[in-house]
């Protein structure tokens, strides 16, 4: 045996500092573990994709950008602004004091919860070990960690496309996006999913010109086909070119070759923006020398209290469910106090959708559609927020709330949202989904007004056959 | 096509937790309906799963001895036709079969599910989850059926105001946290504690710290015994049937359980109750290549020598193939340890809870001993019968054995046939 391979007796460790990992080390050391928190980037990867490279600055994007669409647009209601102006110089240092701000602070919290940081490429070795190897310099000494428990929390990556390699010049992806310094004149952006279309609406509105190809028939297309019909008035009011049933070829000299049934075509872009999805992040875990087996997609096989063995579990963007931040932490308290031996499972009723396009899009619980699929017999109403006297306020008429529920019951099994802030709106139907609120319980709590919320409350007294505010309504 | 996940099915006797055995169905592969998916093992017997419906495995939950709850997930199913009603299919848990149900992933957008749960909110949920309950066989009381935080204690039987006071064990709590455990050094092997072995620990360390057993040892005159078994053997053999000592002691506890109904009961410590059995079920132990499996002999009070032979006989083919059903496994009122048969003298038998006794029959040996006055040399038969104190005193252990010796040093009495419970 060589030095290097004497193995540093671990008790808890989490591999992958994201939204999954920090949550599950804090939580492990909560619980009078002692935690070591393994990222390939250190402290410099706490937080993981969602603080550094994605949620976060992604809506400090989609902000600067609304402002800037708003200032000028606002004239009809008195305001207007003589030399507006985005630099993308200046929204990079502003951008980084934001990303810095809030990972400095979760940096913070691991410290003084007692969590070792270490920085290298996790790999397991065998069923209670890893091996650490620092990605930087390969020919360093591996550390090997002896574990009692272990948290998989390695996240994703962005999907590539055949013909369409990132290079991080032209072609890009969300993570290069992130990082520009200058806003290139013509952009395309491959996929219409809830990445290509924030993205593509937020530098539409910093003023480039804005290509979205996709795949599919409509954009937002794993999503309910009410929501696509909800945003594709303001995509062509904000001159976004939205192709369909189209196929990203190649891209070269800055021409993208697209092709749509039988024929092919070819626009001119700067930029290709590659937003096609993300894959999970299992591939170079060494699984198979804990054998831990991953589904077809690459994602691990876990059971309700995300355990693959008994002492190893993942969370996040890594096991079944939406790659999204809020279910990875939700995950990995689930996940930690299993591994401390106290019952736990994840068995939230929904894990809430948001999409930061405009308006927003904002999804809990079930659709008309995925409960009759289901077998259930459900009612629905909509409402469109433009009968919000707030939403006139804020001249953000655009949009609709939708409520479903479950017939017999009453209860509120699904709330859809599209318009302004619906991604707030939807923590209220969130909580009345989780509580199994009847259709009384939600309109029986007072809304405040003038707020967007009123709509929910609204939906319900409609959907109780005695709304306020809709006219010659008849009692079905 | 659709996919959906399936959560490992109550396979009754209330367990709550099964080894996967082997995955007959490798992922990708396709299956039809009711064909077998997976292969458990409870406590009881090695179960098969089969697919809810035609379609394809997308995912296997579990490795090969890996131990799953019930309820929580099994695989993950692409049903060639329309998502089953997995209700259907004796599934327990609907808390988690459905939290796992979208086919949401990675590579796509955000999705939702559409599979109904049990309503309550979080906080009922999580305390159904602290006491081990299945929210989904609880009944909501709340308005739209909501199950409210007093249903769920109202199901699990613990009040409010003595819920300081009960404590319901975690169903590994003897399993997390190890009290003594020297690691591995040098050359030692270690491999998973798993199947069979893992039942008879569990239930083992159950038992020993539950009952407080009082064990009574007495040798006993089996010359008579042993003759009658020479006659009856031989009448017997020409009906084809290899008759061993075994049945005529399974006939003897019989009896002797008749009479002495509290050796036939079962105490519920917590709720405080004596269950008296009307049906007298004896299991009987035997060793297999896996370990020790106890199958039944159900009410072996109304069956002749013969047909007990010929039961038992059964039992250790099945035991041997591992075939035994779980209704051959379930059902026990009181257990016969035979280790006499492997040659040992006297034991001190572990009780099989929720029984309230066993008894444990040594090698019977021929013995120089005072007879009538007289040394002479008898067969001697040595047995040891443990029972629950709490159940049964010292004069109690002493008047069953006594039972059991009258039968056994005197098996014309066996011919009586049973007598009512309370007779001399």
């Amino acid at each position: 045996m060589v030095v290097g391979e004497i193995p540093v007796l671990a008790d808890l460790v989490v591999v992958g500092a994201g939204p999954g990992g920090y949550a599950a080390a804090l939580r492990g050391a909560q619980l009078g573990r002692d935690v070591v928190l393994i990222d390939r980037d250190g402290h410099h990867g706490v937080g993981g994709t969602c603080l550094t490279v994605g949620c976060i600055p992604s809506k400090a994007l989609i902000e600067t950008a609304n402002h800037f669409e708003h200032a000028k647009n606002m004239a009809h209601t008195g305001l207007s602004f003589v030399g507006a102006a985005v630099d993308m110089g200046v929204w990079q240092q502003w951008k980084g004091t934001v990303v810095d701000g809030l990972t400095g602070g979760i940096r913070h919290l691991l410290r003084t919860a007692g969590v070792s940081v270490i920085t290298g490429h996790a790999q397991l070795s065998r069923l209670d070990q890893l091996v650490v190897t620092d990605p930087i310099r390969p020919l360093a000494l591996a550390q090997y960690f002896q574990f009692n428990d272990l948290v998989l929390a390695t996240g994703s990556r962005p999907a590539e496309l055949p013909g369409l390699a990132r290079d991080g010049i032209s072609v890009l992806n969300s993570t290069d996006v992130l990082a520009l310094d200058h806003l290139p004149e013509r952009i395309a952006v491959i996929g219409a999913g809830y990445i290509g279309l924030e993205l593509g609406t937020a530098l539409a509105k910093l003023g480039a010109n804005v290509t979205i190809v996709e795949y599919g028939p409509r954009v937002l297309p794993t999503m309910d086909a009410m929501f696509a019909r909800a945003i594709d008035r303001r995509l062509s009011q904000l001159g976004i070119n939205v192709l369909l049933d189209t196929a990203a070829v190649r891209f070269d000299n800055h021409v993208l070759h697209l092709s749509t049934g039988d024929t092919t075509s070819q626009i001119e872009a700067e930029i290709v923006v590659v937003a096609v999805g993300r894959i999970p992040n299992t591939d170079q875990l060494g699984l198979d020398a804990a054998g831990i087996t991953v589904d077809e997609r690459g994602l691990v096989c876990v059971g309700a209290d995300r355990r693959a063995t008994r002492h190893i579990t993942a969370i996040g963007d890594i096991v079944s469910g939406p790659a999204l931040a809020h279910k990875a932490t939700a995950e990995a308290a689930v996940a930690v106090e299993a591994l401390c031996g106290h019952p736990a499972a994840f068995a939230p009723t929904t894990v809430p959708a948001v999409v930061f396009c405009d308006p927003e899009i904002a999804s809990a619980g079930v659709t008309v559609d995925q409960a009759r699929a289901a077998g259930r017999d459900v009612g629905a109403v909509m409402i469109p927020m433009g009968a919000s006297g707030r939403a006139a306020t804020m001249d953000a008429r655009d949009g609709f709330l939708q409520l479903v529920w479950e017939l017999d019951s009453q209860t509120v099994i699904g709330v859809h949202i599209a318009g302004a802030h619906a991604s707030e709106l939807i923590a209220e139907a969130v909580l009345a989904i989780e509580m199994a609120a009847t259709l009384e319980d939600v309109a029986g709590s007072i809304h405040a007004h003038p707020t967007l919320s009123e709509q929910l409350g609204e939906a319900a007294h409609l959907a109780l056959d005695r709304p306020v505010h809709v006219p010659n309504h008849v009692r079905r | 096509m659709a996919e959906f996940d399936f959560p490992m099915p109550d396979v009754g006797e209330g367990l709550s937790e099964a080894e996967i055995v082997e995955w007959v169905v490798a992922v990708g592969e396709h299956v039809e309906e009711d064909h077998p998916v997976v292969v458990v093992q409870t406590d009881k017997a090695v179960v098969d799963i089969p697919a809810p419906t035609s379609g394809r495995l997308v995912a296997q939950a579990a490795r090969v001895g890996e131990i799953i709850q019930i309820g929580s997930n099994l695989f993950r199913f692409d049903a060639a036709g329309a998502v089953p009603d997995l209700g259907g299919h004796g599934h327990g848990s609907r808390v988690t079969a459905a939290a796992l149900t979208e086919p949401a992933l990675v590579t796509a957008e955000p999705s939702l599910k559409s599979a109904p749960k049990p309503k309550a909110s979080p906080a009922t949920r999580k305390r159904a989850l602290d006491l081990g309950l299945v929210l989904g066989d609880v009944t909501g009381t709340g308005p739209g059926g909501r199950i409210t935080a007093a249903d769920v204690e109202a199901a699990t039987g613990v009040r409010a105001q003595s819920a300081s006071t009960v404590r319901i064990a975690p169903t590994r709590s003897t399993a997390t946290v190890p009290t003594h455990v020297r690691p591995p050094a040098g050359d030692d092997r270690v491999e998973p504690l798993r199947g069979i072995r893992r039942q008879i620990a569990r239930s083992m360390t159950e038992s020993w710290r539950t009952i407080p057993h009082v064990t009574e040892l007495r040798e006993m005159d089996a010359t008579e015994l042993v003759r009658a078994h020479l006659t009856l053997r031989k009448h017997l053999a020409e009906h084809d049937v290899k008759l061993t000592l075994l049945p005529l002691f399974v006939a003897a506890s019989a009896v002797a359980l008749r009479e002495h109904p509290t050796f036939n009961a079962s105490l519920d410590y917590d709720n405080e109750l004596i269950t008296y059995r009307a049906r007298c079920n004896i299991g009987i132990a035997m060793s297999t290549d896996e370990g020790l499996v106890v199958p039944v002999i159900h009410d072996a009070d109304q069956l002749s020598i013969e047909e007990i032979a010929r039961r038992i006989d059964e039992l250790a083919a099945a035991a041997r193939s591992r075939t035994l059903t779980l209704e051959q496994l379930g059902g026990g009122t009181f257990t016969i340890s035979n280790y006499g048969s492997y040659g040992t003298w006297m034991g001190t038998p572990i009780i099989r809870q929720p029984e309230a006794a066993i008894v444990g029959f040594g090698r019977a040996k021929d013995a120089v001993v005072a007879h009538q006055g007289q040394a002479v040399v008898r067969s001697i038969l040595p047995i040891a019968v443990s029972a629950d104190h709490r159940l049964n005193d010292g004069h109690h252990l002493g008047a069953f054995v006594s039972t059991i010796e009258r039968y056994l040093t005197d098996p014309v009495l066996l011919l009586a046939g049973r007598r009512s419970p309370g007779g001399s």
